[in-house]
């Protein structure tokens, strides 16, 4: 089992094994708040394409309206007055600005639209005939770019979410599915190897004792039965010596002793 | 008087005037219009009508196109009676034409002003206000060029003279320079039929009065309404005002002290129909009532000051054919033409939009 | 404008030269009775003819004039309308027919008389009776010759419109054309008093 499955590629060392199992905790606490970040992006997400679809509906009716009211513009004043709208504009009054706001650790640019009061370049077209309709038309269209502005910041976020989101989901998925098993797995085979270690280690220490335990009852015996003759010799020594008187220190080697 | 001399010069014209007439399109037509699902239908509908002018065009044209092509008509049309005029009403006719040529003009000077190539500009010029000269115009690079030439080449001249100077032309708002031209042009157009010995105390001037001076007050009413909440100052906007109509002078006084609707109710209470017009618009009460034409999208049930005016247009100009031997009949006709185009361009943009629940909201006289 | 400046000039020509003579002690002169009968008779009856053929022309013709361009006008649009509207026509032209048959019967009434009894009464009766019929006759078809006229142009208008409006107006159109009867009996019975000139 401790063979099946990646692992890293590392001594099975008792130092490896506390690196592992540091790093698997880790790669948990990692995996938690990613999940967590996920999730609120997630919900995030859902949220904008909620608000998106809602955006394009609204936009689908307000372009509607503000393209009828151009109609209207046109019947009233009876004629196409394009060309003086546009050349009588010479700043622009509707604005956008941006800010960026921060979703768990995302920053999504949103887009803000604001209109300067200041100015109002053709408040004077179609003076003598459908001035009202021309202001009104006017009015109509900034709501509408109101709301495509609107759904140009929500759908940037969108984008950038949709692509955080992944990236999160990408990692999350790789710690969970590759990282973790991964160590879990290193982890398993440092202790099997250890283990295995520490068997053969017993197993060698138990060899050791066994041998030395037999060394030890051969060597009793043997010293037994030296025990055992060397009285006799005595017993003879001395019935020899009462003939026979060994010198102690003479020429005759002692056997060595070896323990 | 008039019966026994008019047909020796004008009378082919003003029968083939009244043929124009009769082919206009009728309440019945238009109920057939609204039925229309596709723009298509609306080209097969307006067939007997426009049958040539519309058949050039592709199939599920652009409501603008549709547009351009009735323009072309009448434009055709008109050309065709200018040809064929003589005398006071050749005259007549080309009085006709300078209310386009202003705002041609307006355009040029648009153009001038910004720098544009002017060029360009003639194909959106309103071939009706086309004039020989004005070509010319578009030479001129900076604005006292093109105000030299304007006094030279156009017979706007006299609009010009007097009132405006070419550092009015680059200081003024285009708006007022139009207007301004305008008032001009209806005050000569309205001294011209009351005084010319062919037409003065003929039927022309009486229903020419009654026309231009009902285009005068309106005019200033709407200059009046459309200035509130811009930088135009009374004072200003009083020379916007022209000379004559049933409001001048005490109505355009009060008109010009006027600061909101309700003032502009009390100056023209004097006349009875406009009185009527603002009790219809629900503007006497206060209320919320639009000012503008349908009051843009919100649906509003109730007709706009400004349909009452254009539906008090086509009244007068519907009346103006009970006359005969008079030119007036020609400047109804036009005003009836354009009102047509215009219906037109609404029902198809209605369809075009799908936007059905309003479609009714056209001017239909006849 | 034409016709009162016409009017006009006649008007003050004439007080001018009456004012002169009565000035100039020949206010006795300006006698219009005697200018009446020192005028030959013949002079008289020959107006009158004049006048009758003459005048009910010129209605005639202006009645044409105004009914056909408007025919032509009209008939561009709504060519069905140029063969019912010759009736306009043909009653601005029966005007003229009726001038016509007056005037022959008028210069009937001419013979030729010595000079000597030219001036007898009877030739003087004869004589303005053709004047005064001839005048009456003349200026009652030049009326209704442009009341035809202008009555056809608006008839021919109204049926380009609406078909249904031709009858209705034609029956007015034959009211005014009724006019120029009048003149012709009266003219009629004035001559028939007269005898022939001898």
């Amino acid at each position: 089992m401790s063979g099946s499955g990646a692992r890293e590629a590392v001594f099975p060392t008792r130092q490896s094994l506390g690196l592992m199992k540091t790093k698997l905790k880790g790669a948990q606490t990692g995996h938690d708040l990613l999940k967590r970040k996920s999730e609120a992006l997630t919900k995030r997400f859902r949220e904008i394409t909620r608000r998106i679809d809602e955006a394009k509906r609204k936009m689908g009716r307000v372009m509607q309206i503000a393209a009828f009211s151009l109609a209207e513009v046109t019947y009233a004043v009876g004629g196409d007055i394009g060309y003086q709208i546009q050349e009588s504009a010479k700043q622009a009054r509707f604005r956008v600005r941006t800010k960026q706001e921060n979703v768990s650790g995302v920053f999504l640019p949103q887009f803000e639209s604001y209109t300067a009061e200041s100015n109002n370049d053709f408040a004077l077209t179609g003076l003598g005939k459908g001035g009202q309709q021309v202001q009104r038309c006017r009015e109509t269209y900034a709501r509408a770019v109101e709301t495509l502005v609107e759904l140009a910041s929500l759908q940037t976020a969108f984008v950038i979410l949709d692509e955080v989101i992944k990236v999160v989901n990408r990692r999350v998925n790789a710690i969970e599915h590759v990282i973790i098993p991964r160590t879990e797995n290193t982890i398993k085979y440092i202790n099997s190897e250890l283990d295995e270690l520490d068997r053969e280690e017993f197993y060698r220490l138990k060899k050791v004792s066994g041998k030395k335990q037999r060394d030890a009852a051969e060597s009793e015996l043997e010293r037994a039965n030296e025990k055992a003759s060397a009285s006799k010799d005595q017993a003879e020594e001395e019935a020899a010596d009462a003939g026979d008187s060994q010198d102690l220190l003479g020429d005759k080697d002692n056997e060595d002793v070896i323990f | 008087m008039e019966g026994l001399f008019y047909n020796v010069k004008y009378g082919y014209i003003e029968g083939i005037v009244r043929g124009y007439r009769n082919a206009l399109l009728t309440s019945q037509n238009y109920s057939n219009l609204t039925q229309c699902e596709t723009i298509d239908d609306v080209k097969l509908q307006l067939s007997p009508a426009y049958g040539d002018f519309l058949s050039s065009l592709p199939p599920n044209p652009s409501t603008s196109a549709l547009a351009n092509k009735t323009t072309e008509k009448l434009v055709a049309e008109f050309r065709y009676l200018q040809a064929n005029a003589t005398g006071s009403l050749s005259k007549f006719m080309e009085y006709l034409t300078y209310g386009y040529m202003i705002d041609n003009v307006a355009l040029l000077i648009t153009g001038t002003l910004h720098e544009r190539d002017t060029r360009e500009l003639l194909e959106r010029c309103h071939p009706l206000g086309w004039f020989e000269t004005m070509p010319v115009l578009c030479v001129a690079t900076n604005i006292e060029e093109l105000y030299n030439s304007v006094l030279i080449e156009t017979p706007l001249a006299p609009y010009f003279k007097g009132s405006l100077s070419h550092q009015d032309l680059d200081e003024l708002n285009i708006e007022i320079i139009r207007n301004t031209l305008y008032k001009n042009y209806l005050e000569d157009f309205h001294n011209w039929v009351n005084t010319q010995p062919d037409i003065a105390g003929t039927p022309t001037a009486d229903v020419m009065t009654e026309v231009l001076e009902f285009e005068a007050d309106r005019r200033s009413i709407n200059i009046t309404l459309n200035s509130f909440g811009t930088e135009l100052s009374k004072a200003d906007r009083k020379k916007l005002y022209p000379n004559f109509g049933s409001l001048y002078p005490e109505g355009t006084t009060m008109l010009s002290r006027a600061d909101d609707v309700e003032g502009v109710r009390i100056a023209v209470e004097s006349v009875a129909d406009y009185k009527t017009f603002f009790d219809q618009t629900g503007l006497s009460g206060g209320g919320s009532g639009g000012v503008g034409n349908m009051s843009g999208g919100a649906g509003g049930e109730s007709r706009s000051l400004e349909d009452l005016f254009y539906q008090k247009e086509m009244e007068i100009s519907k009346l103006a054919f009970t006359r005969q031997f008079t030119h007036a009949i020609v400047y109804a006709w036009v005003k009836l033409r354009e009102q047509e185009i215009r219906n037109i361009t609404w029902i198809a943009e209605c369809i075009a939009q799908n936007q059905k629940e309003r479609i009714g909201n056209f001017i239909s006289v006849f | 404008m034409s016709l009162t400046y016409g009017l006009g000039g006649s008007t003050a020509a004439l007080g001018v030269v009456g004012l002169y003579m009565l000035f100039n002690g020949e206010g006795e002169a300006f006698n219009v009775g005697q200018f009446l009968e020192s005028v030959n008779p013949y002079t008289w009856a020959t107006l009158g003819i004049a006048m009758c053929i003459g005048l009910s022309v010129v209605g005639s013709a202006w009645g044409i004039f105004t009914t056909g361009a408007s025919i032509v006008g009209g008939g561009v649009k709504a060519p069905r309308i140029r063969t019912k509207n010759l009736i306009s026509i043909i009653f601005c032209e029966v005007v003229a027919i009726y001038g016509v048959i007056m005037a022959i019967i008028f210069s009937s009434k001419l013979a030729f008389v010595e000079a000597e009894v030219q001036h007898t009464p009877k030739n003087y009766f004869t004589g303005f009776a053709l004047f005064w019929a001839g005048i009456t006759v003349g200026m009652c078809n030049l009326i209704c010759g442009v009341s035809v006229g202008i009555n056809g142009s608006s008839a021919a208008l109204a049926d380009a419109a609406d078909p249904s409006l031709f009858v209705k107006i034609l029956v007015i159109e034959i009211f005014s054309s009724i006019l120029g009867l009048f003149g012709l009996i009266i003219g009629l019975l004035v001559q028939s008093n007269a005898p022939e000139f001898e």
